[in-house]
């Protein structure tokens, strides 16, 4: 990109007619520019990379690929490439181009040690890799598997209370009959003190009434014998006791009569 | 070719062309880089795993300051591991057996960790010169001997890396050697000598990785007093 823009600057230039000037310069600028452009920093290809294959290479022996017994199998068979092995350690040590020595022995001391190593604990050690990676692997497993656990309970969750909610009528219902109870109630109790309060005080107003004809009944009678008992003069009351005490003789004389 | 026992020992040369430092750097081609992916393969996730559990057996004890020296450590434990362990194959140049590059791994690693000390808490650095409950009368010749152990540190880093290898390489020689001149006359005693040898090589294995080990420990130890 910046040898494409820097090219077209040049170009405009060389356009103006500056050609022979920046020509040189055009060709350095250039080259600069491309050693100072960045190495591989990542991938080149961005798409997904293929899968690793699941095992490497077929190896007999721990060295030879098996390819290379394939190679020989069409010309020499299957003792072609030991025979060829054969000779090459003979035509070695015969003509003395690999010489036995104590480096030899030291050589054949190690290669067993490492041999008997690999033998012994080659599967072990591969197990513990393949159990690495599965770990690796069974964690990230376990977070998704979580998160889909988590996910079906608040789901089944939802669910309940979508349940739930169906079953809100019927408690509406019943809040609502007590409702109308309480205010039923209510209103009867108000009705009572209503009527109670009002018999009150009409009982108030007869008792009134009633106190008050009393009151006029008493003080008419009272007036009536306060104006008798004036009216009577000294002379009326010895007549009517003189008539009175008459009467009575006669009628103690028919009463005698009469036993 | 015949091979004397110090042969092994010669800086190599190929048609004139010192190979010292692509002896040196070889270790670095069996190690592959990790790549991008998640899961890989046997080699790469073994290597990884050895790489973190020897960053975590280094930098445990080291405080937040000394993890600075994470890189460098591993990287050294791991090249030493190698190198040690390829010179046991037969006609192998072990490089770590000279004492040029030991001493050139040794000094400037411990001068570093001296100075770090020296220079950001240099009392706690001094103070490390007396260990603590020392009786009063014997502080001076203390402190002289201190100084002393101080000093030969990278000496003894050094020399003991080279003197370990080499003369685990030596003996291996020399009774490979035995073996070989023992086998047409005795032999039995050829034999008997040959199991020797593989106890021999059994324990060279073990050396080899720790010494290597030893060495990057006592940096860590010589840092941990420092930082």
């Amino acid at each position: 990109m910046p040898t494409a823009l820097i090219g077209t600057v040049f170009e405009s230039h060389l356009r103006l007619g500056f050609f022979k000037k920046l020509n040189g310069n055009f060709l350095i600028i250039c080259s600069v520019l491309h050693t100072s452009r960045p190495l591989h920093t990542t991938q080149q290809c961005l798409a997904p990379l293929p899968p690793l294959p699941e095992k490497g290479g077929e190896v007999r022996y721990g060295l030879i690929p098996e390819e290379f017994f394939q190679f020989l199998y069409p010309k020499t068979g299957v003792t072609g490439p030991y025979m060829l092995g054969t000779g090459l350690v003979l035509y070695l040590l015969s003509k003395e181009i690999y010489v036995i020595n104590h480096e030899t022995v030291a050589a054949a001391c190690i290669l067993s040690v490492i041999i008997y190593g690999v033998k012994k604990y080659g599967s072990d050690v591969a197990a513990f890799a393949d159990k690495l990676n599965e770990e690796k692997v069974a964690k990230a497993l376990a977070v998704k598997n979580e998160a889909i656990k988590d996910l079906e309970t608040a789901i089944e969750r939802e669910k309940k209370e979508q349940w739930r909610v169906e079953g809100r009528n019927y408690l509406f219902d019943a809040k609502r009959n007590n409702i109308a109870m309480l205010l039923e109630t209510n209103y009867r109790e108000r009705l009572l003190t209503v009527y109670n309060e009002v018999k009150k005080r009409l009982d108030y107003q007869v008792a009134m009434q009633n106190l008050k004809r009393q009151k006029e009944q008493d003080h008419m009678i009272h007036w009536v014998e306060k104006n008798v008992v004036q009216s009577i003069t000294p002379q009326q009351q010895k007549e009517s006791i003189a008539k009175c005490i008459l009467d009575l003789k006669a009628l103690s004389k028919s009463a005698q009569a009469a036993v | 070719m015949n091979l004397s026992f110090f042969d092994q020992f010669a800086s190599p040369y190929f048609l004139g062309i010192p190979l010292i430092l692509l002896s040196m750097l070889f270790p670095a081609l069996l190690f592959p880089t990790p790549n991008n992916r998640w899961i890989t393969n046997r080699l790469s996730t073994i290597q990884l795993w050895s790489l973190h559990s020897i960053t975590k057996q280094l930098m445990t004890p080291l405080n937040k300051k000394g993890h600075k020296w994470a890189l460098i450590l591993t990287s050294l434990t791991t090249l030493l591991l190698t190198i040690n362990l390829l010179g046991l194959l037969p006609y192998t140049f072990t490089p770590t057996t000279q004492l040029s590059m030991n001493m050139a791994l040794a000094f400037p690693l411990w001068l570093a960790t001296l100075l770090t000390g020296l220079r950001n808490q240099p009392s706690i650095s001094l103070g490390h010169l007396l260990p603590e409950g020392t009786p009063t009368p014997l502080i001076p010749a203390l402190i002289m001997i201190e100084t002393t152990s101080l000093l030969i540190r990278p000496l003894a880093l050094g020399v003991r890396l080279t003197a370990n290898l080499t003369a685990g390489h030596l003996l291996i020689q020399l009774i490979s050697t035995a073996i070989t001149a023992l086998l047409p006359i005795m032999p039995t005693v050829s034999i008997l000598t040959t199991s020797i040898l593989f106890l021999l090589t059994i324990l060279e294995v073990a050396v080899a990785m720790i010494q290597a080990y030893v060495f990057v420990l006592l940096l860590s130890l010589y840092l941990q007093e420092n930082i």
